[in-house]
């Protein structure tokens, strides 16, 4: 892939962000989807810290993190979700997770010598089971949902914290 | 003569008792604290002494011998458990010791009361944890899960959380006295910085610059667990400094200029100087202009009442975020001839400054970082930017250092807004005469994204949301340096270059070394006079915090609190930090 042709995919991945999804229809989820979930919650929350720029809802943020993006309203697919977190997204601070992202040209056909400044930085190496898992929790509790509630809240941080009492009606 | 020889019998039974019994440090006063070195053995206060300079007068650890010194003991900590934003608490504690009694906290408050009289290993005698809320403090720390240290007083240790609360424990059990609610982090404030105890007073600051706190100072009477006094570090409606928010409307009320590092005290004019944090929303300036003080600036204040005597701005209407929080060591110099009487800081703009503690007025400026663009200089009579236009409400500075509402995305930055200097303290040795400034080098951009309102000021943010008004970006690697500047010029008398950005600070000893931390997991020692580097140690993860030194029977250790957080800031460019892993240690050296 050329740089000018990966502008035009990185170009496009930015536009879907922007555009409001569909809510995702829910279905029941089986007892290993449930895992799955709290699997890829904890990953959102501690191991891969997604939440630090992200924010706990996913509802985006500015600061030291850079400017993150509401994964809320995102209208990425699944599989452009898996590819957004192995590869991050050159040109911002969204990072890689796949360890081997950039060795070969697996991410957009570009190594990080190709890449060098707009390289995406380097966050924390993920299995493909746990980047699956972090998207499962992502299209199970956030993408398309809207704005967050005291019991998403509740559920994300649990009870013995009053993290969630601005948000109690 | 009676009275000699009874005396004499009170004496001996003393001695006897002191012989049968542990020996129990005496309180902690006033007096004691003034003349903290008087007592290399004990590392008693935060920065060492009063006047912030982090120095110590043993020497059996010195140039010669430095080369045989090893590991005496290592004691495993906790704290580094995840909460809120972050993965890891973090340890930028600085120890204090006093009779061979090791004070360290965590990040997350718990402090840890070490015997390490035999000098052979160390045991936790006590340990406080203050079960901090750890999601609901953690979510408004803007950068890290941190707390930098107790204090001693009378037969208590004063301590902090991050969620705001101040403790007395009694110095022998660890058994709170009492707590004070003094941060609300209801409305993002947070604590982190080491008590300041001046008498019976414990000065304390807030944290929460990034989420639209309005700083402040606070003392309270350590005898009652009442505050006394609180002071904002950004002038109400009425006082004077409150006209340079020019916005109209009001938009101090969430203007930032917090308080995370521990002030220095001048017992000769009772004042204490207390560096002030940068202005909110961080790179959004034209959503506060004016020159917005007491943001990035130091103010001289009284102990007794909070009240401010003076101010100094460093960076008007700072779109930079660079924070002035760290450490204003006092020197007592000649400069030009004349004897002095200085304030001096390492400034997170990347100018070394020296003012007159008496009122404020400028000295001398220099710059100490290797690459700086954002003015091409200080004014020599005031201080302030060249390139500061004081017709202007919005500062410019030089073009592309910083971002706007026009041109969001700032080109290059240098230093970086993570400084220059940013909280990791510097050290001063007095007989070399040379201030150690540990830093951070290299640059890179920020970017402004237009700042709502708060919800009490008609807008959608509400409290303990980001107000940062935009973001940073770092895309190429920073690396760190270790200086030796003459204060009384700014000469840069030796220079040397770190591997990574410092953010653990330096310890000069009359050994004639500094000691020195790194992301790494090395533990450094210089020479002072030429900053060779003449010993390390590797941990094996990261060092954030600062090394002190202290002795027990005739024996002198350093020790320095090891691992925690690896910071992403850090490791996210320096692939050979990638796999190491957090720990939360107390390393103890010894010859």
């Amino acid at each position: 892939m050329t740089a000018a042709r990966l502008a035009i995919g990185i170009t496009a991945l930015v536009a879907l962000g922007w555009i409001f999804a569909a809510p995702a229809h829910a279905q029941t989820p089986s007892a290993e989807d449930l895992r799955a979930i709290d699997f890829g919650k904890e990953i959102y929350k501690v191991k891969a810290n997604c939440q630090f720029c992200h924010k706990w809802d996913a509802s985006g943020d500015t600061g030291y993190g850079g400017i993150a993006l509401s994964l809320r309203n995102s209208a990425l697919t699944r599989e452009q979700f898996i590819e957004v977190v192995k590869c991050g997204r050159p040109f911002t601070g969204m990072p890689y997770h796949d360890r081997f992202s950039y060795t070969d040209k697996r991410c957009y056909g570009m190594t990080l010598d190709e890449l060098g400044k707009d390289a995406p930085p380097m966050g924390e190496f993920l299995s493909a089971r746990e980047i699956d898992a972090v998207v499962k929790y992502l299209f199970a509790k956030v993408v398309g949902h809207g704005p967050a509630t005291y019991e998403d809240c509740v559920e994300f941080w649990g009870q013995n914290t009053r993290q969630c009492e601005p948000m109690k009606k | 003569m009676k009275t000699l020889a009874f005396a004499g019998a009170l004496m001996g039974s003393l001695l006897a008792a002191t012989a049968l019994t542990p020996v129990q440090a005496a309180d902690m006063t006033h007096e004691r604290a003034l003349a903290a070195g008087k007592e290399p053995n004990n590392w008693l206060l935060h920065h060492g002494n009063y006047e912030g300079w982090r120095f110590s007068q043993l020497k059996q650890i010195n140039t010669d011998t430095v080369k045989n010194l090893k590991v005496a003991f290592t004691v495993a900590l906790g704290g580094f458990e995840s909460g809120g934003r972050y993965k890891f608490g973090n340890l930028e504690g600085t120890p204090i010791v006093e009779d061979g009694v090791i004070y360290v906290t965590d990040g997350w408050g718990s402090v840890y009361a070490i015997d390490a009289s035999t000098g052979k290993k160390g045991v936790i005698k006590w340990k406080f944890d203050p079960g901090t809320d750890r999601a609901w403090a953690g979510d408004v720390a803007c950068c890290g899960v941190n707390n930098r240290g107790v204090a001693l007083w009378k037969d208590k240790v004063i301590s902090i959380a991050l969620d705001g609360r101040l403790f007395s424990l009694n110095k022998a059990t660890g058994e709170m006295v009492w707590e004070l609610k003094v941060a609300d982090p209801t409305i993002a404030e947070t604590i982190t910085l080491a008590p300041l105890v001046i008498r019976d007073l414990a000065i304390v600051g807030s944290a929460g610059g990034e989420f639209g706190i309005r700083g402040w100072i606070d003392a309270t009477d350590l005898n009652t667990g009442k505050q006394v006094w609180r002071t904002y570090t950004i002038p109400g409606a009425g006082e004077p400094g409150n006209e340079t928010w020019k916005d109209g409307k009001e938009r101090w009320k969430h203007g930032g200029a917090s308080v995370w590092e521990t002030a220095t005290y001048d017992p000769e004019s009772d004042t204490f100087y207390q560096g002030i944090g940068n202005a909110g929303p961080d790179w959004d300036p034209e959503y506060r202009p004016g020159d917005n003080k007491w943001a990035a600036s130091v103010l001289a204040l009284s102990p007794n009442d909070g009240k401010i005597k003076w101010g100094y701005q460093y960076t008007p209407n700072d779109p930079y975020d660079f924070d002035e929080i760290s450490e204003h060591p006092l020197i007592n110099a000649k400069v030009n001839g004349e004897d002095r009487k200085l304030v001096v800081h390492a400034a997170r703009n990347g100018f070394f400054y020296a003012l007159d503690r008496t009122n404020g007025s400028f000295i001398l400026g220099k710059q100490y970082v290797d690459e700086l663009n954002w003015t091409p200089g200080l004014d020599p009579k005031t201080g302030r930017p060249l390139n500061y236009n004081p017709n202007a409400d919005v500062q410019e500075y030089a073009p592309g250092s910083h971002s706007s509402r026009a041109n969001p995305k700032g080109e290059r930055l240098c230093p970086s807004h993570f400084g220059g200097k940013n909280w990791q303290p510097s050290a001063y040795n007095p007989e070399l005469k040379l201030l150690y400034i540990p830093s951070v080098e290299g640059c890179n951009s920020v970017e402004t994204v237009e700042q709502k309102d708060f919800v009490d000021q008609g807008g959608p943010i509400n409290p303990r949301e980001r107000f940062a008004g935009g973001a940073q970006k770092t895309t190429q690697r920073l690396y760190g340096s270790l200086k030796a500047v003459d204060p009384t010029t700014g000469e840069i008398k030796a220079r040397l270059k770190l591997d990574y950005p410092n953010y653990s600070g330096a310890l000069a000893t009359a050994g004639n070394l500094v000691f020195l931390g790194h992301a790494d997991g090395s533990l450094t020692a210089h020479d002072a006079n030429t900053l060779q580097e003449v010993w390390s140690f590797n941990a094996g993860t990261g060092i954030n915090a600062p090394p002190i030194s202290f002795a027990v029977d005739g024996k002198q250790y350093i020790a320095v609190l090891v691992g925690s957080r690896q910071s992403p800031f850090v490791t996210g460019l320096a692939p050979e930090l990638k796999n190491t892993s957090t720990a939360s240690m107390l390393y103890v050296f010894g010859l």
